[in-house]
């Protein structure tokens, strides 16, 4: 229980996690021998015994297993593995939604994601209001929030419907507009999860041009999660394979599509 | 423990300014869709007072003055908080799962989710407690010095039940059987407080129970500004197993949500 520990550092048990919003430092996020454990219990009543009795039996999956990746700062890289392999985990960790069992997570940078694009609304608020609450979340102030919504609100392409319920919204213009925002936020770090066949073609080929601007600019550094090769080779220098929960390969694009392939 | 308070208030620190826009977002969201959108927020408590007040008046013939003011002034004061305190029962203790995309969608601190839920309820509170203030000057009852006090009471109110959802939340993500339970246990709270009688002429041991149950104090305490004209601590035998109660809850919360609350994303 040491209190001196520096603000952005946060303990639980084994793990650590070191988060901060610095966007100087040479490498944006890196796994330490990161473990993410899953409790699998029969049933909900099960779960909730074993809060208060230890000995609850219940089942383990490790989705990360002594995973260790660092992701240089600028850089384009894709984590590639098959489903089940212990990438979305990953994303979650860096995202900071969910927190490693051991091991130690670092990210630096403000982290922006386009994990599930239609998640992370509410239902029963229209489109400007929950890209309003985002902004806000995002901690964008009132002005700057105003300056960036009318840009959102247009590579949406939602026109009129953007003060309708969320919940009328086909899954199209949802993910559409969860697309135009986790985009337009200026993330230090982006995180991509096979998002980019968003909508019709000529939207995805939008998304592909609005991501290969962000990769383009310095400082920003992209993240990748995929299972088709040819995207990643599209977008990025490096790459990582991951089975089982661990990082079986790092190294240039080329070299990891071969080891994915063959493997 | 003290490592777990001291992040939560760093945390409503830190995000203050959001948890005040989420909270006037989630009264847009509990009125939308809704045509005549803000009058429900009158609608439904002045419904409920005149179904009780008949019941009342007419039916168990129980109604009188109340240390000179009016009975249906004394119901007021024991209702509107009950609204409060019903939600804070029923959706309170559960509230992760009415915000679930801020919990495993969007990196954003759980105990905040707490803090602005009781908050937006709060707001409705004061709505109606100024609703009162106005209707009761309107009619001839100037407000009294002791009506000073209900700031005061309601900042209790505030910690009471942030801790209240904050302890039981991370269990009720766990386990649905534990949100239903609590659900069930709001008739209880309910008629096991001084609602709808003053609880003077119960038994002692009644008393005993009623005086342990957080509603009761709270109502009381309304009541002690617009009723019954005392300072809500000139009570002890009421204020005293509140404060056990407080105390038991804050401890409970940091207990609960420093041990659960990286879990909680994990089962939603």
């Amino acid at each position: 229980m040491s209190s001196d520990l520096p603000a952005n550092v946060t303990r639980m048990g084994e793990a650590t996690v070191i988060r901060d919003e610095d966007a100087s430092t040479p490498v944006a996020v890196s796994f330490d021998h990161v473990t993410k454990r899953y409790k699998l219990f029969r049933n909900d009543k099960q779960r909730l015994l074993g809060t208060f009795i230890r000995s609850v039996p219940y089942d383990t999956v490790n989705a990360s297993n002594d995973l260790s990746f660092e992701v240089p700062r600028g850089s384009s890289l894709a984590l590639l593995g098959d489903n089940g392999a212990g990438k979305s985990t990953a994303l979650k960790m860096i995202t900071g939604v969910c927190f490693p069992t051991s091991g130690t997570v670092e990210v630096h940078g403000r982290v922006s994601a386009l994990l599930e694009l239609s998640a992370g609304f509410d239902m029963k608020l229209s489109g400007m209001e929950n890209i309003d609450m985002r902004c806000q979340l995002w901690g964008l102030s009132k002005g700057e929030s105003e300056k960036l919504i009318p840009e959102i609100v247009e590579f949406s392409e939602l026109g009129k419907y953007i003060d309708q319920p969320m919940r009328t919204y086909s899954s199209g213009m949802r993910a559409r507009l969860g697309f135009a925002f986790a985009s337009s936020i200026r993330p230090d770090i982006l995180v991509v999860d096979e998002a980019l066949s968003v909508g019709d073609r000529k939207f995805a080929a939008k998304c592909k041009s609005r991501v290969r601007s962000i990769i383009a600019k310095e400082n920003v550094t992209v993240l990748f999660v995929t299972h088709s090769t040819a995207m990643a080779k599209e977008f990025c220098e490096q790459g990582i394979v991951i089975q089982k929960g661990r990082a079986m390969f790092s190294g240039g694009i080329e070299d990891a599509i071969a080891y994915y392939t063959a493997s | 423990m003290f490592r777990t308070l001291r992040q939560l208030c760093a945390e409503n620190w830190q995000w203050r300014r959001q948890v005040w826009n989420l909270a006037k977002i989630d009264l847009v969201k509990t009125y939308r869709g809704a045509a005549l959108g803000k009058i429900w927020l009158f609608v439904k408590p002045a419904v409920y007072i005149l179904v009780f007040w008949v019941a009342l008046e007419f039916g168990l013939r129980s109604s009188s003055d109340v240390n000179g003011k009016p009975y249906l002034l004394w119901l007021s004061a024991g209702v509107f908080p009950w609204f409060f305190m019903s939600d804070m029962i029923s959706t309170g203790s559960d509230v992760y799962r009415r915000y679930p995309y801020l919990v495993n969608r969007i990196k954003f601190p759980l105990s905040l989710i707490s803090t602005f839920y009781t908050l937006s309820l709060l707001i409705i509170f004061s709505c109606m407690m100024g609703f009162t203030i106005v209707v009761c000057a309107i009619c001839g009852i100037m407000p009294s010095v002791y009506l000073l006090q209900l700031p005061l009471v309601m900042a209790f109110m505030f910690v009471f039940w942030v801790s209240w959802s904050m302890a039981l939340s991370p269990l009720s993500a766990i386990s649905r059987d534990f949100s239903n339970l609590l659900k069930t246990l709001g008739t209880p709270f309910f008629w096991l407080s001084g609602i709808l009688f003053d609880i003077g002429h119960w038994p002692r041991a009644a008393r005993l129970v009623a005086s342990f149950n957080p509603v009761t104090w709270v109502v009381q305490s309304v009541r002690d500004c617009f009723v019954y004209d005392r300072w809500f601590w000139a009570d002890p035998e009421s204020f005293l197993p509140f404060l056990a109660m407080l105390l038991v809850f804050v401890l409970l919360a940091l207990h609960n949500y420093g041990r659960l609350y990286t879990e909680v994303p994990d089962v939603l």
